[in-house]
């Protein structure tokens, strides 16, 4: 039988592998899988195998090719290895790789703020960064108060350039300068 | 070879028992042995032409808190009063001025001497007027000892990738702040590993040099001029200290799996020392009081080095090994 599904290709992602921020890739695909029970899951587990975490996932009944159903997941994963090993897996498991695109990279880091802070302090703080820089998403954690009235803000951001990590570092850096809060910034 | 040792404390004796235990070493490779010609403490003095005992000068300072019986005002008269070939300059440091070790790292250079020095505040003050004298005298400076006690970053720098850009240098260059924050990521508040770290002898009775993280700016300034070429000085290092770190901070980070480290970082643009993230099994994420460093270069990739940063016998490994670079340049 013919394949009649477009050939599955890594050109179009970027991995901008260096030591200084941690980098990881948004992967879109596009898989056909039987219209059999827990052929679903079958195709999902694969991306927890390899330490990969779902954003989304369509399942369209409606688009059957050859008795398979489309499936689209957007998926983050670690690097092209982990990325090459989940496929591997996918083709074990049968499942078809129509093709995998929309491919972009994010630059995570992670900032403690160490002060008299409070929450809506520290979301204002990232709503004015988030004008600065694109950020692709934010995380933030508190500790309680210690008896010297300080709290922690940990916070985690995603970003698509590793230029807005800088920028976003400049912005917080001179904040918590000028509110005596101690910055401490990621690697 | 006539060595005139300048500071008999930790690192000052430590020197004495290393040449005492690598005489032969010293007979094998140079035939000859290194011989202490002169010693001075804070306060007092010894010179002999001939040459000290290594091991009754320590004992001597152990018993008496003092090297020598004749005490003097004016150290670079004392320099003067016997010759020697090699300034060792290990007195305490004055991250200020550069105070009395500056004055005597200029003199023993002024007058043809070749100079090996662990302490950092004349070099990070000074560095770029101080190699300039050194090369218009044609004389050595060496300070290894000065960056990370044992871990060999200087040399390893200047040697082993003297033909690699290096790109950066991040790494924990102190080990009291390492000691304080890896106690902080078992629990225990900043206070109470301060002073645990004061009673095992870690820390000053003013811990503000390692603390407030001047003494890991000085030996960023070290690196940027010796490494990377730069010509900068102390001010110009942006610091920020650990004293601001908490143990609820340190508690979320760890909720991460990230641990708290005091990090200097260089590179051609940039000058910091700064508490960071750091992932827990990263190569910077070291316990204790060891010191580690990451070198980044464009050929290498990231090369890590750890070792001890501070103690009597590791800084003397790092001063016998300036020592042995000297002598080898002087046979060829």
């Amino acid at each position: 039988m013919n394949n009649i599904f477009p050939r599955a290709s890594y050109d179009n992602i970027i991995n901008v592998g260096q030591i200084f921020s941690r980098v990881k890739m948004i992967v879109n695909a596009e898989l056909y899988v039987k219209d059999l029970p827990g052929q679903l899951v079958g195709s999902l587990e694969p991306i927890s195998m390899v330490d990969g975490n779902i954003m989304g996932v369509v399942h369209d009944r409606e688009q059957i090719v050859n008795h398979r159903i489309s499936l689209n997941v957007t998926f983050e994963v670690e690097d092209a290895t982990q990325l090459k090993r989940l496929e591997d897996i996918w083709k074990s498991r049968d499942v078809i790789i129509s093709s995998i695109g929309s491919v972009y990279s994010t630059f995570s880091m992670e900032y403690l703020l160490i002060g008299r802070i409070t929450a809506s302090y520290v979301e204002r703080l990232m709503d004015e960064a988030s004008q600065a820089v694109t950020v692709d998403s934010v995380d933030i954690q508190y500790s309680s108060k210690n008896h010297h009235e300080k709290r922690t803000a940990m916070i985690s951001v995603k970003v698509r350039e590793e230029g807005d990590l800088e920028r976003l570092d400049r912005f917080l850096g001179s904040a918590c300068r000028e509110g005596a809060i101690t910055y401490v910034r990621g690697l | 070879m006539r060595i005139f040792i300048a500071g008999f404390g930790t690192v000052g004796q430590g020197l004495a028992e290393v040449l005492d235990s690598r005489e032969m070493f010293f007979k094998k490779r140079y035939g000859e042995n290194v011989k202490i010609v002169g010693v001075m403490d804070s306060k007092t003095y010894v010179t002999d032409p001939e040459g000290l005992a290594p091991m009754d000068l320590v004992s001597r300072k152990a018993e008496t808190k003092r090297v020598g019986s004749r005490t003097y005002t004016d150290a670079l008269e004392v320099l003067d009063s016997v010759d020697y070939d090699i300034l060792v300059e290990v007195s305490p440091t004055n991250y200020e001025t550069g105070g009395q070790g500056l004055k005597n790292i200029v003199h023993a250079l002024e007058c043809g001497k070749d100079v090996i020095t662990t302490n950092k505040g004349p070099l990070a003050i000074k560095f770029g007027d101080l190699i300039a004298l050194a090369r218009r005298n044609r004389c050595k400076l060496k300070f290894e000892g000065s960056v990370g006690g044992a871990m060999p970053i200087i040399n390893l720098c200047h040697d082993n990738l003297v033909g690699e850009k290096i790109q950066s240098i991040r790494g924990i260059l102190n080990g009291t702040c390492n000691y304080i924050l890896s106690k902080m990521d078992s629990g225990q508040p900043f206070e109470q590993a301060l002073k645990e770290a004061q009673q095992l002898g870690y820390a000053e009775a003013d811990p503000t040099g390692d603390v407030g993280g001047y003494d890991s700016a000085c030996k960023v300034v070290i690196l940027a001029n010796s490494v990377f070429g730069r010509n900068v000085t102390f001010s110009d290092v942006s610091i920020t200290g650990i004293t601001g770190i908490t143990e609820e901070a340190i508690a979320l980070a760890k909720s991460r799996n990230m641990v708290v480290r005091l990090i200097g970082e260089v590179t051609d643009t940039k000058l910091e020392v700064a508490p960071r993230l750091v992932p827990r099994g990263h190569p910077l994420a070291v316990t204790g009081t060891l010191n580690a460093a990451q070198i980044l270069s464009d050929l290498a990739g990231p090369i890590t080095i750890t070792g001890r940063g501070a103690g009597r016998l590791e800084t003397a490994s790092a001063i016998l090994s300036d020592l042995i670079s000297v002598l080898d340049d002087r046979g060829e």
